[in-house]
């Protein structure tokens, strides 16, 4: 445990001083204020483009972060052979994986919570009343975001960083979609194409179960319960997929 | 220091090449009317996260084909933005109003009596929708001007029998019901905007009744009548004085 926090730690202080991770956030504070533009043409629903383009850009900037930190995490420490600095302490390889994990859980955390308060301040601004409701799209969109890293750091064991980077994104995609694409598959009723779908489906993170965002601008009434569950769902979905990424990990020769 | 020196000609010249065609460039080519619009479903299908979005960008595309093209009349393409951001957002309330009186601009006010209708479907507890129907039926309805106006008061009084939604209207129900032919209706609005009025607008309703009330004081009363079982007595004996004022000398 204690080395998985010293991994953590260490992992947490490494990425968030990464110098491109400010471009990327400050880029995305950017975006956010150019809601504000977008408000201004919209006849008088300044307030509600603001929190939608404000969510979206937090979620595909916030993407872009986990991805890319998460696809280089494993591959740095072996590139620039500190891998075997660690394995030469009493450290195993699942503390590593988690512990690269923690860290950056905690490093999105601070991107999210910086570009989610930044939102909220703005739609506070424009709306004249506080909404917590944009701090906990934001919080799904953390959630959301926790299962591409979890699978990309999974994908980073197997091969090249750019291809775990791509994969993440697709993974992020296809959990998007997957949903939709069984339903349209069973309307085909070829029981090869069905159970195929069916498999990706149960592989493949949901991460369309459940939209906060258009709760945020009154499209849904949010059903707490299936928010919840959901958590749960892409919680342990990130478990498992943790234990795979240290089970390929450990046969891994350096 | 020559060298230099042709370096910053240069770029000067590059500068001014470049400043001087943005300023003198040919304005836009005029934008084609005919816009490719997607199937609300298409994004139905393949988008459930993001539908607000994509419904946003669309009704920001939709204001400014809109803009655009207003001027030259050609907006064809604009039933289908209109149905395309309202399918995907379907409490979007903005969409559906400006949509509607966008859609009269079209010549189609048919459509935006369809539009209203699906957003008050959707969005059954917002007066606003039967309110803007009732508008819509008495601007442009196609029937002759008594119904337009007996359909434009149905809407109103649906519109005023909803939560929170201005007194006002049921007055507006009111006095279009009485242009309508519908009197017996008429009255008994009128008589619930006593009932449940303040000062003005029991004056209003007061006003209202005396110009479609016969004139004769005994079917005068006899056009009361039904009255007496919503209106508590004290309000109808109040409502009989005010009425009847003339007669009683």
């Amino acid at each position: 445990m204690r080395q998985v926090r010293a991994i953590a730690i260490n992992t947490f202080k490494e990425t968030i001083r990464d110098r491109v991770l400010a471009v990327i956030v400050i880029f995305a504070l950017v975006m956010i204020v150019g809601g504000l533009w977008l408000g201004s043409i919209s006849l008088g629903e300044q307030g509600r483009m603001m929190k939608d383009f404000g969510l979206a850009t937090v979620t595909g900037f916030g993407l872009i972060v986990a991805v890319f930190i998460a696809a280089g995490l494993v591959h740095k420490e072996v590139e620039k052979r500190t891998i075997f600095v660690i394995f030469s302490k009493p450290v195993s390889r699942s503390a590593f994986i988690a512990g690269k994990f923690l860290g950056l859980c905690g490093t999105m955390a601070v991107v999210l919570a910086g570009m989610g308060l930044f939102l909220f301040a703005l739609v506070g601004i424009l709306d004249g009343h506080v909404s917590g409701m944009v701090l906990l799209a934001v919080l799904m969109v953390y959630v959301q975001l926790l299962a591409i890293m979890a699978v990309t750091i999974f994908f980073s064991t197997l091969g090249s960083a750019i291809l775990a980077s791509v994969l993440g994104i697709c993974v992020f995609i296809a959990g998007q979609l997957s949903q939709n694409v069984l339903s349209l598959t069973r309307l085909g009723k070829n029981p090869l194409t069905e159970a195929l779908s069916w498999v990706i489906y149960t592989i493949v993170p949901n991460l369309s179960a459940v939209d906060v965002k258009a709760g945020v601008v009154g499209e849904q009434t949010l059903a707490w319960g299936q928010i919840g569950l959901w958590t749960v769902y892409l919680l342990a979905y990130v478990v498992v997929v943790l234990a795979l990424a240290a089970l390929v990990f450990r046969r891994k020769e350096f | 220091m020559m060298r230099r020196a042709v370096a910053v000609l240069v770029v000067l010249a590059c500068a001014a090449g470049v400043a001087a065609y943005q300023a003198t460039r040919p304005g836009r080519a005029a934008a084609n009317p005919h816009v490719f619009v997607p199937s609300p479903k298409f994004f139905l299908d393949f988008s459930p996260n993001f539908r607000t979005s994509i419904a946003d960008v669309y009704y920001l595309d939709m204001i400014q084909y809109y803009g655009e093209h207003l001027r030259g009349g050609h907006l064809q393409s604009l039933p289908a933005m209109v149905d395309l951001v309202t399918t995907l957002s379907p409490h979007f309330k903005r969409a559906y109003i400006f949509g509607a009186f966008a859609l009269t601009d079209v010549g189609r006010p048919d459509l935006s009596v369809k539009l209203l209708e699906r957003g008050f479907a959707a969005n059954p507890d917002d007066f606003a929708f039967p309110a803007y129907l009732g508008y819509f039926s008495y601007q442009y309805g196609t029937g002759s001007k008594q119904a337009n106006d007996a359909a434009a008061a149905r809407w109103y009084q649906r519109a005023a029998s909803i939560p929170g939604s201005p007194p006002y209207l049921l007055r507006l129900a009111a006095v279009l019901a009485g242009k309508g032919g519908q009197q017996v209706k008429a009255i008994d609005m009128w008589g619930q905007v006593y009932a449940g009025g303040d000062k003005y607008a029991r004056q209003k309703a007061v006003d209202g009744l005396d110009r479609i009330l016969p004139t004769d004081k005994l079917a005068r009363m006899k056009a009361l009548t039904p009255l007496q079982s919503t209106l508590s007595p004290k309000d109808f004996e109040a409502l009989i004085a005010e009425l009847f004022k003339g007669y009683l000398q």
